[in-house]
């Protein structure tokens, strides 16, 4: 029997306005320096597996009965990123996601099953996607200040949680903020709840950039498994680079197997928060993890951090105040001027702004930058 | 009836501009209060449409806070959150949210989810802003 479908072709104005696209996208891939992606990949080996409508469905630990997926690819893939947070071997459970967003709402919501009576901590600057996750799962949560650098103000916290010693608290814990790159002390978080004798807590970090960033620098803040979080979740497409976006969320398998009761409201075994999950983002993961390694991220991570120092030594040489935390890629200076935000796509939160030198940002374009910021009144 | 409150940084213009996105919509506005809080300009008020105005606000790039929330503002200093966090556990009335609006000038302004009940309402009268 013949395919249903045909062949037909785009039109010569469609197939214009996808040149027109393609240009573009060349330019302004290259020229953006506020948010954390990394434009510099090269996956073309793998683009013969776009022939495939690859699926990864449900648990990628349980095998389906649909065989067009890549999940022996996507638990190498969990198995190195487990080993690198230090997961209990043999006790960790997770999947790559579609993004951090996902990540953060798996976290949470194994929180939620955990201490469905619990509040969620987390800073002001922590990301807005984690204000709608804590809406669709219905979490009752408290913001905490921030200090200057952009941590948690961990004060605000234990007087917080000393109001509320009677509900079990879950930390929302930003390994890396959005706009300067702050981690979040989860040791200094952990003896707060200790002093406070509080026998259940859940620990969740959002470790969209830095949890590839932390793992390969000599003196990483305690932000893994070995520290005592719960779970964690990172962005795939980054620092490691992917065409689409993608992550991975990690656990503890004891509490996913703790939940897995819950499963009597839904009937099915599927952990997951996606059902229908996209099977070539694993294959790319895989794929620059087998290519680069430990010691290629490794690489990767020093260049971005000298990048950063150079940016801020050319910025502070023309009188503007840039600065970074420690072991951040993120380097904040005062909000330029219009023209500059959108020739550079720089993010700005009130009277800041940042660019992160991600590893396509070269010495070139920091000099144009440092010079469009500095050639501008804000 | 329900009312909205937008905070942003304080602007002459801040009124009017709140005004235009409301009538291009045919929104009328039935009450309106406008002050300057600190460095902030807190526009509250009530229309005939709330869910619309809600979206034409969202859409202009507005920052609302809908009826859902109490708006307080409280000194910037360690504990202060949980001192008002206080008050509401001791009273036995749960929030189920807190978020800190803007913070600055040594102030800053918080949204409280919780029932708007008159008895809400009264634990943080002395900082009530909206």
């Amino acid at each position: 029997m013949e395919a249903m479908t045909e062949d037909k072709a785009l039109t010569a104005e469609d197939e214009g306005r996808l040149d027109d696209f393609y240009r573009a996208m060349e330019v302004e891939s290259s020229r953006s320096l506020g948010y954390p992606s990394n434009a510099v990949f090269d996956y073309s080996d793998l683009y013969r597996f776009l022939h495939f409508p690859l699926n990864n469905i449900g648990d990628p630990f349980v095998e389906s009965t649909f065989r067009v997926h890549s999940r022996s690819f996507e638990r190498d893939v969990l198995r190195f990123f487990a080993k690198m947070y230090h997961a209990p071997e043999d006790d960790y459970w997770g999947y790559v996601t579609s993004g951090g967003t996902e990540g953060n709402m798996y976290g949470l919501y194994l929180a939620r099953e955990l201490l469905p009576e619990g509040i969620v901590y987390y800073s002001e600057e922590t990301h807005y996607s984690v204000s709608k996750v804590l809406r669709v799962l219905a979490l009752r949560n408290i913001m905490i200040k921030t200090l200057a650098n952009g941590e948690i103000d961990y004060e605000d916290l234990r007087e917080t949680v000393r109001i509320h010693r009677d509900v079990p608290p879950i930390i929302l814990a930003n390994i890396g903020t959005t706009m300067k790159g702050a981690v979040d002390n989860v040791d200094t978080i952990q003896e707060i709840l200790r002093d406070f004798a509080l026998p259940n807590f859940y620990i969740h970090c959002d470790a969209a950039l830095s949890g590839m960033i932390l793992p390969f620098v000599k003196d990483p803040e305690p932000y893994d498994f070995a520290a005592g979080i719960d779970s964690i979740s990172v962005s795939g497409h980054k620092m490691i680079g992917s065409p689409m976006p993608c992550g991975v969320v990690l656990a503890k398998k004891k509490n996913v197997d703790r939940i897995a009761r819950s499963v009597e409201y839904v009937g099915t075994l599927d952990t997951t928060i996606s059902g229908s999950r996209n099977g070539l983002s694993p294959l790319f993961l895989w794929s620059a993890i087998r290519k680069l390694g430990p010691s290629g991220f490794r690489k990767m991570v020093v260049g971005c951090l000298k990048m950063a120092d150079y940016a801020i030594d050319r910025l502070r040489e023309k009188d503007i105040d840039a600065w970074r935390n420690n072991n951040s890629v993120t380097v904040v200076f005062p909000r330029p001027a219009t023209p500059v935000l959108e020739k550079w796509q720089i993010a700005v939160f009130r009277d800041i702004g940042h660019m992160i030198t991600m590893p396509h940002v070269t010495r070139d374009l920091v000099d144009e930058l440092v010079g469009d910021i500095a050639g501008t009144e804000p | 009836m329900k009312q909205i409150t937008v905070v942003t940084e304080s602007s002459p213009g801040l009124l009017a501009q709140v005004s235009e996105i409301l009538a291009e919509r045919g929104i009328n506005i039935e009450t309106l209060n406008a002050e300057t809080v600190q460095d902030y300009g807190v526009v509250i008020f009530t229309v005939d449409r709330y869910d619309e105005a809600l979206v034409a606000l969202r859409d202009a790039g507005v920052p609302a806070v809908s009826e859902d929330a109490i708006i307080i503002r409280i000194a910037d200093e360690p504990g202060a959150l949980a001192r008002i966090s206080r008050r509401f556990h001791d009273a036995e009335i749960r929030l189920r949210s807190v978020r800190i609006i803007r913070r600055d000038a040594g102030h800053g302004l918080v949204a409280l989810s919780t029932e708007r009940t008159e008895r809400a309402l009264e634990l943080v009268k002395d900082v009530l802003i909206s």
